[in-house]
């Protein structure tokens, strides 16, 4: 008895001492939040934060780009809805000919409490001039960056890059930091890219409370200096989980633990229809998401036979479009359609011509594909079922090529592959990791390849589209490293088109010239779309908070990012 | 032979296992030819439920299960016999020189012996899947055949060592016959009822192997088989989004295969092995 008695207090020593223990070395773990109070959100950190450093190659939810702007704040936030600018640090910009004025909000202050002023826009533009950062090429656009006072900024065009679209992209993009914090890291880029940040002090409505390889914390910071303009966000707690996989996301998402997520998950509506749940997305039927980027198939152009346009364009009425949006997009594209304009959804779509498409352009057909290559291209079936072109070259093996684990292209490509095998072309599926492909892809080595050219949305699109897949000044030669146009097509035609249009803000003149370069891609053919997909999966899970935008309450953009950072203030908790 | 086979046919298990096997078999080898379709055929679209159309339903890409279970089925016991006829011969070779040759021969061998047996199979087998560009079924089988022998060599050597002590094999030596002439005919003809159990074995461990590296996306290329039929619908959440009929399908055609051989091994087993054998 004795014995015992000792066993169970040594055991109960043993148990309070791991646990205050643990309490010190875990003082960021995990606390009981209350439910009614906090966001979930997911898919837009993978694996355990790092570094809370906007400047770093890839830091943690949310001060990466392209993600919720809730600790670090952006000059203005892109609405996919009206493809305008709204107001967030700034308050408003004007260009004049090479001149841009960005006035700020009065009022603005860092979360420390001291003022946002003009100088700190300046600075943290200027770092992107001093060290090479993942907005560096801002300066390839603009000469010079100065604060005219505490509440304007000015911004001087380079004379030969007059762009000013492509300038207001990085007006959504670029984090602005705090002087006063930043210039004492600033000591060198790699102390500037190595600084872990971890207690960020940004400008935004939120705290980091806290993380672990688990979870990040968000707290709302109740003195925001947005709230007169903006509104207070509702959440008082926003939680980002780290899920090990896609399908562990999509669980706790189904099961109401995630309210708001941005991971692709097949077969969404089937949680509203079948099981019933308080699911949604931006539309309530097909395609369920805005289309905002085209992951297409980028051919080898140099490479025999697929150098001869006409076999491009069998292949191209070979595809099964359909099919990939009903299997690889899980019904969230609508087919794609040959044009390198989105004919749906997004502000662009404005300048998209069916016309075209239907004279100059080409569909799922495979009759159509078989008559070019039968009659125009005098093709001859060899028995195994593949064409051989009358000078011996068999139409194929071709490898297609993309990273292993991105789903819905591993899917897309097998489409491919198996229509254009019933057509008579011989295509082979390839899935490397994802640094294979990359370099495959920038060398210009491969016979055919997914990507997504000029993906994410931008106030430059679709003139950047036009731009990452026909324009060849400042494209390497085959072998060397390209960051666009990476199958070097070449169009002196294209070329002075690409830049007339990015001079141009007559928005009748400019739809001519989209329509021009538009029929010289699809006669031309360097890149078959393959299927839109959305700038980001918008999904909310009501169970605990509603009042998420959608198609018939269209108060902010489906986005996790730029203008979507206004759903934060749109939802209420459950009754 | 007539014996055995009258033996054989005595034990339930084996029966079971035996007729299940040949129903597996014939599945798979003759299904095909009586449904020619293509299983590559994206012939319906993604996860459409079974109906008079599809028996079994489709898969993600919108293929016709039950097609594809019939190939996939005949892919996995390719692999599988492939994989078993490698490991036995590798094991059965390292294994019988070593439990008869005895000496420095026997340490160095079953040292390398021991030496894969401490490595997880596992890590070999995604390591070599990894560096082989073309995967095909048969290479597949080649790669979890030369990492499953160990096991059989070990139990093939302790069998050797215990038959060398026998009268016959003395006479056989004072005969003259070389060691490879004693192994062939005076060792082997002995343990043939084992060998064959240990291929057994190795058969239905090579269907799990393929299974295994397949749902991890090392499966075969441009081939369906009941591993890369659980790997796509993985991948695309059939569990979550309810679509049973992409999963449930291989995983019953995976574990009736192994069931089928293993019953037909315990059979083996009563019937060989004198300590189990009923009168």
């Amino acid at each position: 008895m004795f014995k015992m008695k000792r066993f169970l207090a040594s055991l109960i020593s043993i148990v309070v001492i791991t646990t205050l223990l643990g309490s010190v070395s875990f003082a960021q773990a995990p606390v009981q939040l209350p439910r009614k109070e906090t966001l979930y959100v997911a898919g837009m950190q993978w694996g355990p934060p790092t570094t809370f450093n906007p400047m770093a190659p890839s830091p943690a939810w949310p001060t990466n780009r392209g993600q919720h702007y809730l600790i670090y704040e952006t000059l203005f936030v892109y609405n996919l809805l009206t493809g305008k600018l709204d107001p967030l640090i700034g308050e408003s910009y004007s260009w004049s000919v090479y001149t841009l004025t960005i006035k700020l909000r009065k009022g603005a202050k860092w979360q420390d409490g001291t003022p946002l002023t003009a100088k700190d826009v300046v600075y943290s533009l200027q770092l992107g001039k001093k060290y090479p950062l993942y907005f560096s090429s801002f300066w390839d656009f603009v000469t010079d960056v100065k604060a005219k006072d505490d509440l304007t900024v000015v911004m001087t065009l380079n004379k030969d890059k007059p762009f000013k679209k492509r300038v207001e992209v990085f007006l959504n993009q670029i984090f602005i930091v705090p002087q006063h914090i930043w210039s004492k890291i600033d000591t060198g880029q790699k102390a500037l890219l190595e600084y872990t940040n971890t207690e960020p002090v940004g400008s935004g409505p939120y705290k980091l409370l806290s993380y672990s390889p688990e979870q990040i914390v968000l707290q709302r910071d109740d003195n925001y200096w947005g709230i007169p303009y903006y509104g207070k966000p509702a959440p008082k707690y926003v939680v980002h989980p780290i899920f090990k996989s896609n399908d562990a996301g999509n669980l706790a998402f189904e099961r109401g633990d995630v309210d708001f997520s941005q991971q692709f998950c097949p077969e969404i509506w089937k949680m509203w229809e079948v099981k019933k749940l308080p699911v949604g997305t931006w539309y309530k039927k097909e395609p369920y998401h805005i289309p905002a980027s085209v992951p297409s198939l980028y051919i080898n152009i140099h490479k025999k036979p697929l150098n001869n346009p006409l076999v491009r364009r069998a292949l191209a009425y070979a595809i099964n479009y359909p099919k990939i949006a009903e299997t690889a997009m899980s019904r969230y594209s609508p087919p794609a359609k040959s044009s390198l304009i989105i004919p749906v959804g997004v502000p662009e779509r404005k300048y998209f011509s069916q016309e075209d498409v239907d004279k100059y352009g080409w569909k799922y057909d495979p009759a159509k594909a078989i008559e070019i290559l039968e009659k125009q291209l005098k093709a001859k079936k060899g028995p195994d079922g593949i064409y051989v072109l009358p000078d011996g070259t068999r139409l194929g093996p071709f490898t297609a090529m993309c990273p292993y684990g991105w789903t819905d292209w591993m899917t897309s490509l097998e489409v491919v592959a198996e229509s254009a095998r019933a057509v008579g072309i011989d295509i082979r599926t390839e899935y490397p990791d994802a640094p294979v492909w990359v370099d495959r892809r920038n060398t210009g080595n491969f016979d055919l390849l997914m990507n997504t050219p000029a993906g994410g949305y931008t106030p430059a699109h679709p003139w950047l589209r036009f731009f990452e897949v026909m324009e060849i000044k400042g494209v390497p030669p085959i072998g060397q490293v390209a960051y666009w146009n990476f199958n070097r097509y070449s169009n002196k035609k294209a070329s002075s088109l690409i830049e007339a249009a990015a001079k141009i803000t007559d928005e009748q003149k400019l739809a001519t010239i989209f329509r021009e370069l538009d029929r010289i891609f699809m006669k031309d053919i360097p890149i078959i779309p393959l299927e839109y997909r959305p700038w980001h999966f918008y999904e909310y899970n009501e169970t605990y908070w509603t009042g998420f935008p959608n198609e018939n309450n269209p108060t902010a953009s489906p986005l996790h990012t730029a203008q979507g950072i206004r759903i934060f203030y749109l939802i209420k908790p459950k009754e | 032979m007539k014996d055995i086979l009258i033996l054989l046919f005595r034990s339930k298990r084996f029966i079971v296992g035996f007729v299940l096997f040949l129903g597996i078999l014939s599945f798979a080898l003759i299904g095909p030819i009586l449904n020619p379709k293509n299983p590559f055929q994206m012939v319906g679209g993604l996860f459409s439920p079974p109906s008079d159309r599809f028996i079994l339903g489709t898969d993600n890409l919108g293929r016709d299960v039950f097609t594809q279970l019939m190939y996939g089925t005949r892919t996995s016991l390719l692999i599988g016999c492939t994989a078993g006829l490698i490991a036995t011969t590798i094991g059965v070779t390292i294994g019988s020189i070593a439990g008869y040759k005895g000496g420095i021969i026997e340490e160095v061998l079953m040292g390398i012996t021991n030496v894969f047996i401490t490595i997880p199979s596992i890590v070999i087998l995604i390591l070599l899947s990894i560096a082989i560009k073309a995967r095909s079924a048969v290479v597949m089988g080649l790669v979890i055949g030369i990492t499953a022998w160990p096991w059989t060599a070990r139990a093939v050597r302790a069998q050797t060592s215990s038959l060398k002590t026998r009268e016959h094999i003395d006479i056989a030596r004072i005969t003259g016959f070389s060691s490879l002439e004693m192994i062939i005919y005076e060792i082997l003809p002995y343990m043939f009822s084992y060998i064959f159990m240990a291929f057994i074995l190795q058969f239905s461990g090579g269907i799990l192997n393929e299974a295994t590296l397949s749902m991890l996306g090392l499966g075969p290329f441009q081939t369906v088989s009941l591993g890369v039929m659980l790997h796509w619908s993985l991948l695309w959440e059939a569990v979550r989004t309810g679509a049973w009929w992409a999963f449930i399908p291989p995983v019953i055609c995976l574990s009736m295969t192994t069931f089928s051989l293993m019953s037909m091994n315990t059979g083996m087993d009563e019937v060989f092995n004198p300590r189990l054998r009923r009168s």
